[in-house]
């Protein structure tokens, strides 16, 4: 097992390198000079210069290159062009607000899409099973854009249930009042797709022989669905749900940005929108490093959950 | 948490003293930025909304008269306006006593009062290199011996605030003197400008970063105190317990004002306890916010306008509601201008000045208005927009639309059509406007509208898309052809429009690279000039000369619409100052 992490954890460096090299290229090829737009509507040749250099963009590319990998080496990005803010305080402030909407929805939404997904799979082939399809399909087929804007007005603006938009500094104020609807138009988008696909891992395991054993053994319904069935669907359910955590670090781009809340997908629109280099690349390095701790974090989870599968 | 801990501080220290005046905490007063912030440091920030919170909490030695139109220079710090002699080149400033920053640790528990050397600390961070401000034109060659400090900074790395300089002499704590290389009415301007905020050196010292930028730590002597920030998502100012306070006893000339002067005047200011900044960047959340009465203030930006206007007025749904509507023109312009250093496009030979002619003819700016801006603005037609001294109403562009004209300009300068319907150069090479835009909406609809204005006289267009940084470097070394740009004003003086086509400013504000030497002649001489009509005469001389080489055109100034929910009173925009919460009440 020790061997086998140590393995993956040296895998991750050529991955993060590749990532490294993309951002880094891509910011450079796409970004533009962001010196001119810091110099401020009056600004000489001089000036421009003279911020060029104290951001470091007057250097060849192989040195901005080599400061990059050291800043990923060392955790220190330093701090935000825009806004003189270190990239550990933005990361450190704005993830919180993040995983106060992203941790219950993903929550809420894994819980309610393999209940609904149990459910339907029991009455497969029924008409309650074809009309939920049939909504899912719906549901999943609307943009993210409709459901807040038409959420917002319904149930912010027209019925008062919560308010349009806001975030104070209490966690239960923030998760009871701000969160709640951001995280309802979350689960309206993303129960859809989820329900659909853990409704055919369910339908997998229904149909093999142990059900049927089980079944001739006179077990009861529901100790067949929501312990032989759910425990052996549960390796591809642990897959994607796992696939969702490193975004639960990044957050809901639109979300916040519409509900004003301040975690870290508003700060990555901030951050394009304003050439912020230094922001920008510290959130993909860390989204990018996420994905592979959980990436690795799912396998071994799979060890636990079904002790057939071998690591090697 | 530094933050909460300074509101306490101020609270407690300054409990005993506080004045008859003092703000009511409970009346809380609700604004939004559709932009985020980015720091509050007058040196460093450059944006319009960081601006807005550091005019509440920095004072400037000069502001504005809340109603007067146009924009009037009035004293804030200051006690009285500035004694100017040796033509123009020296200002004499005096400071009114008592005026304290409020309580921070970096005062070590000592009640700190302002003096000159604040002012004088700030201006010559304008000009430091490390802090890289974006307003160092502001003093940049004008102020005696602070470019040579500057210069000096270069080549050590270090600013030696320390070092006095003749420009900038502190005669006792309350008195500053200010020398200036060249004859200049404008300072007064410059001093009423946020960037030029007393900020104490103490705190500067205590919560600089390694470039000198105290963008989190705003401490000085105004109206309101940063309590609580949650960075691009809410502001929090309360109001200075330690604030010296005035009467509202604004008077105006407009009849419109009367109500709200009736209901103001009088009061001890400021009313407000409290103000919270929201910064919602979607349009439909801030109006919903608004029509949800979770904002009191809220600017209307264009998109939003035709679901709450008709017109210039509110859709009875708002105004049954009793929501109030506070329009101004903005003071700024938008244009397209040509490079005139461009082969095809520049130059002043007859055949190129007609070419821009004509094209500056062929331009619809009704249907910018109706199309592009849905109705909110107005047809730019001096370059000094309404409410800047030096505006003329009633002028007459010589480049209105005009096709017809426009057509007939280019086939007598022989610019003859091709098969294809499009016209090329009198020698026959085919040739098109390149202009540059950007890759959002508000581009594209400008793409279209010029593409449609060109093909009505046959000129092609070819629009190249880029990003904005890549086209400001290649505007600043004269290799754009044609952009869309605007200016909006720095301070409400026509100088700071017309300087926008003197030559020497070229890679920096001059985007064309117009060198015109008659022009320049007479913006020269119209700087050493007080505001007057000797000096309105110049600028409608220098306007005329734009014209007729048309190195620009100008297109259309923006409406700025505010709602205010009728529980505000006092409102009224300002075309210069951002923050008015301190003059504004809230009905119990």
């Amino acid at each position: 097992m020790t061997a086998y992490i140590l393995r993956r954890l040296w895998q991750m460096i050529p991955t993060l390198l590749g990532v490294i090299l993309l951002v880094f290229f891509l910011f450079n090829w796409v970004g533009g000079d962001p010196a001119y737009v810091l110099a401020g509507k009056i600004s000489n040749q001089e000036q421009i210069d003279n911020i060029r250099r104290q951001l470091g963009v007057d250097q060849p590319y192989y040195v901005q290159l080599g400061i990059f990998i050291k800043q990923v080496l060392t955790g220190n990005f330093g701090a935000s062009w825009s806004t003189n803010e270190t990239i550990s305080h933005i990361l450190a402030t704005r993830l919180g607000p993040s995983l106060t909407v992203t941790v219950p929805l993903l929550i809420l939404d894994t819980l309610i899409a393999i209940g609904l997904a149990l459910a339907v799979a029991y009455v497969r082939g029924s008409l309650t099973d074809r009309m939920v399809m049939i909504v899912c399909t719906v549901g999943l087929s609307v943009s993210i854009l409709v459901y807040i804007i038409v959420f917002q007005y319904v149930f912010a603006y027209k019925l008062g249930w919560f308010p349009v938009q806001g975030w104070g500094d209490s966690f239960w104020q923030n998760l009871v009042k701000y969160a709640s609807l951001p995280i309802l138009i979350g689960l309206a988008v993303s129960i859809a797709p989820d329900l659909r696909l853990f409704r055919t891992f369910v339908l997998d395991e229904i149909n093999q022989d142990y059900v049927r054993t089980a079944r001739a053994k006179g077990v009861g319904e529901n100790r067949i669905m929501w312990v032989h069935v759910l425990r052996n669907a549960s390796i591809p359910i642990i897959t994607n749900v796992m696939a969702q955590l490193p975004g639960l670090l990044v957050g809901v781009f639109l979300i916040e940005r519409f509900f004003s809340i301040p975690g870290i997908g508003r700060e990555v629109i901030l951050a394009v929108e304003r050439s912020d280099f230094p922001v920008i690349k510290a959130i993909t390095v860390y989204v990018a490093v996420a994905t592979m701790v959980f990436n690795l974090l799912a396998d071994l989870m799979y060890k636990a959950v079904d002790p057939r599968v071998q690591l090697k | 948490m530094r933050i909460r801990a300074v509101a306490v501080l101020a609270a407690v220290a300054l409990a005993v003293t506080a004045p008859a005046w003092a703000a009511d905490p409970n009346k809380v007063i609700r604004d939004v930025f559709p932009v985020a912030e980015s720091g509050f440091d007058p040196a460093a920030a450059h944006d319009l909304y960081s601006a807005e919170v550091e005019q509440a909490i920095f004072e400037t030695l000069y502001t504005y008269d809340y109603l007067a139109r146009p924009a009037k220079v009035v004293p804030l710090t200051a006690d009285g306006m500035p004694v100017v002699t040796d033509d123009g080149k020296t200002y004499t400033i005096k400071l009114k006593r008592g005026i304290y920053f409020t309580p921070d640790k970096a005062f070590k528990g000592k009640r700190r009062e302002l003096t000159v050397d604040d002012y004088i600390y700030e201006l010559k961070r304008l000009a430091d290199p490390k802090i890289k401000s974006a307003w160092t034109f502001l003093v940049e060659g004008k102020i005696v011996g602070l470019d040579a400090l500057a210069e000096e900074a270069k080549k050590t790395g270090k600013f030696d605030y320390d070092r006095k300089i003749e420009g900038l002499e502190a005669i006792d704590p309350y008195t500053l003197r200010i020398r200036l290389t060249a004859t200049d009415y404008n300072l007064p301007y410059v001093l009423a400008h946020e960037p030029t905020s007393a900020v104490a050196r103490e705190v500067v010292e205590m919560y600089a970063e390694s470039d000198g930028r105290i963008m989190a730590n705003p401490v000085g002597t105004g109206p309101y105190m940063l309590t609580e920030w949650i960075h691009s998502s809410k502001m929090v100012l309360t109001a200075n317990p330690g604030y010296r306070g005035f009467t509202w006893n604004f008077t105006s000339s407009d009849p419109a004002d009367a109500p709200l002067i009736a209901e103001m005047k009088g009061k001890s200011m400021p009313r407000v306890g409290r103000v919270e900044i929201y910064v919602m960047e979607e349009d439909q959340s801030r109006l919903l916010a608004f029509q949800n009465r979770e904002l009191d203030i809220m600017n209307l930006e264009g998109p939003l306008a035709p679901k709450v206007l008709d017109g210039d007025k509110l859709k009875p749904a708002f105004a049954e509601l009793g929501v109030k509507l506070s329009r101004i023109v903005d003071p700024e312009i938008s244009y397209t201008y040509w490079n005139m250093e461009d082969p095809v496009w520049g130059g002043f030979g007859l055949p190129q000045i007609a070419l821009r002619r004509a094209v500056a003819m062929s331009y619809d700016t009704d249907a910018d208005i109706r199309v592009i801006r849905n109705g909110q603005a107005v047809a730019a037609k001096y370059p000094i927009p309404p409410g800047v001294v030096g505006h003329v109403p009633d002028w007459q562009p010589l480049n209105a639309y005009d096709p017809a004209t426009a057509n007939a300009l280019l086939d007598h300068f022989g610019y003859k059509k091709a098969a294809d319907g499009y016209r090329n150069l009198p020698d026959g090479r085919p040739f098109a406007m390149t202009l540059s835009s950007r890759p959002d909406t508000l581009g594209r609809q400008q793409d279209e509208l010029w593409k449609k204005s060109l093909d009505a006289i046959g000129v092609r267009l070819d629009v190249r898309k880029d990003k904005f940084p890549e086209q400001l470097k290649a505007e600043k070394a004269c290799k754009l052809q044609s952009r869309v740009a605007s200016w909006i004003a720095d301070y409400p003086d026509g100088d700071n429009f017309m300087q926008l086509m003197y030559g020497p400013n070229t890679g920096q504000s001059n985007n064309g690279c117009a060198r015109i030497p008659a022009y320049d002649k007479l913006y020269e001489q119209s700087v050493r000039m007080p505001p007057g009509p000797a000096r309105d005469k110049l600028y409608m001389d220098m306007t005329r000369i734009t014209e007729v080489y048309a190195t620009w055109r100008l297109t259309i100034s923006r409406y700025r619409n505010q709602l205010v929910q009728p529980r505000v009173e006092g409102y009224r925009k300002h075309p210069i100052l951002h923050a008015q919460w301190q003059y504004l009440d809230v009905k119990e």
